[in-house]
């Protein structure tokens, strides 16, 4: 872990994620994000966590991306303009305020390493000295994941074939309705492509005009 | 968005690169027991290997490699997978995902448990690579590309 080089890639972060949501095109937003993810995971490997910053490349900055590209490319590239733009006056105090309640309660956590830390008490230390004897697997996390606490990969894998399943439910279109169906999203698309860009570029502009005031 | 990318040289370089995305992926599902690694990672590498073929390759080669019924099927089947491992230590009296409690001639207690976490690796390998092949290929609209191949396919099948 190098201090100078974890502070620029925080800044970076810092920066995707405000550039992420500033941006009207999506796709640019999508690209930041991705960015953003490749960051974190290299934060990861920084502090040790190989295998979740392996994970968050190959599914937070992969998968992730692709199918939010998808996504965009199957409904429309421009986000919608704020509805009311006195919002921000609400959302930024809050977001201070969560941020500075954040920052309160980090104080409280102990180093990172530290042997005397709660984490480091428990069951934790059995895991740690006998994954090898137990299940002859150096690898610990993996360890942990697939035989200790086994049953809470089964729930993660549950959930994520129930959200594949659910959302294949929702966007699949049965064969019977195929026409009907598909005209009438075909129209509502025409629809709202021109609009949404036209409405998107007037947004562009006058977010430029705030800016400049 | 699906179909043949315009640019020769993208559709070289991912035709070029998928059997060794699919191979990285069965690496890494295959070795997280000495490295990082495991079925989530392993399971995603899989799905990138079956998705960039449909965004640069043309649309009949990609879905004949690797078609769409394969996202369910083969998430339907790691979850089938990883239930049967869970529930197996249940018949010999074990708890559930215990799997050293599976007494198996020659083999110790360890390794049987060594042999278990390969298995749930693996299951959720595939239940990982079925859940984002079949979420890519809703949204993407997948249903439609592949009738609209139909024909052609079933050209391809009265050659032979």
């Amino acid at each position: 872990m190098i201090e100078a080089l974890d502070v620029v890639l925080f800044l970076v972060l810092i920066a995707a994620a405000v550039l992420a949501l500033v941006t009207k095109d999506l796709l640019t937003a999508v690209a930041m994000l991705t960015a953003y993810s490749l960051f974190v995971s290299l934060l990861f490997a920084g502090v040790s966590a190989v295998d979740v910053s392996l994970v968050e490349a190959a599914l937070g900055a992969g998968i992730t991306g692709l199918l939010l590209i998808a996504a965009i490319l199957a409904t429309t590239r421009r986000s919608e303009p704020r509805p009311d733009p006195r919002r921000r006056y609400v959302v930024l105090p809050l977001i201070g305020l969560f941020l500075a309640l954040m920052l309160y309660a980090a104080t409280g956590l102990p180093d990172r390493g530290d042997p005397d830390a709660p984490a480091q008490l428990g069951v934790s230390q059995i895991y740690l000295s006998q994954s090898l004897v137990d299940t002859e697997t150096p690898n610990v996390v993996t360890s942990l994941l697939a035989d200790y606490r086994s049953q809470d990969t089964l729930g993660e894998a549950l959930v994520i074939l129930t959200a594949a399943l659910s959302t294949a439910m929702v966007l699949v279109r049965r064969r019977d309705q195929d026409d009907h169906a598909e005209a009438g999203d075909g129209h509502d698309s025409d629809h709202a492509g021109p609009a949404g860009s036209d409405t998107g570029g007037d947004d562009l502009t006058s977010t430029e005009g705030d800016e400049a005031r | 968005m699906l179909g043949a990318y315009p640019s020769v040289v993208v559709r070289v370089v991912s035709a070029v690169l998928v059997p060794f995305l699919l191979l990285f992926g069965i690496y890494i599902i295959a070795h997280g027991h000495y490295g990082p690694g495991g079925g989530f990672a392993g399971g995603g590498f899989l799905a990138v290997g079956a998705i960039l073929p449909r965004i640069t390759l043309p649309s009949e080669l990609a879905y004949r490699l690797f078609p769409t019924w394969l996202g369910p099927v083969v998430g339907g089947l790691g979850m089938l997978l990883f239930l049967l491992v869970a529930a197996a230590p249940l018949v010999v009296g074990g708890a559930l995902l215990d799997y050293g409690a599976i007494q198996v001639a020659g083999l110790e207690a360890s390794r049987v448990r060594y042999l278990g976490i390969l298995a749930v690796e693996v299951a959720v390998g595939f239940a990982v690579f079925g859940a984002m092949l079949l979420i890519f290929d809703v949204i993407t609209g997948a249903d439609e590309a592949v009738r609209q191949l139909r024909p052609a396919a079933n050209v391809e099948e009265d050659r032979r």
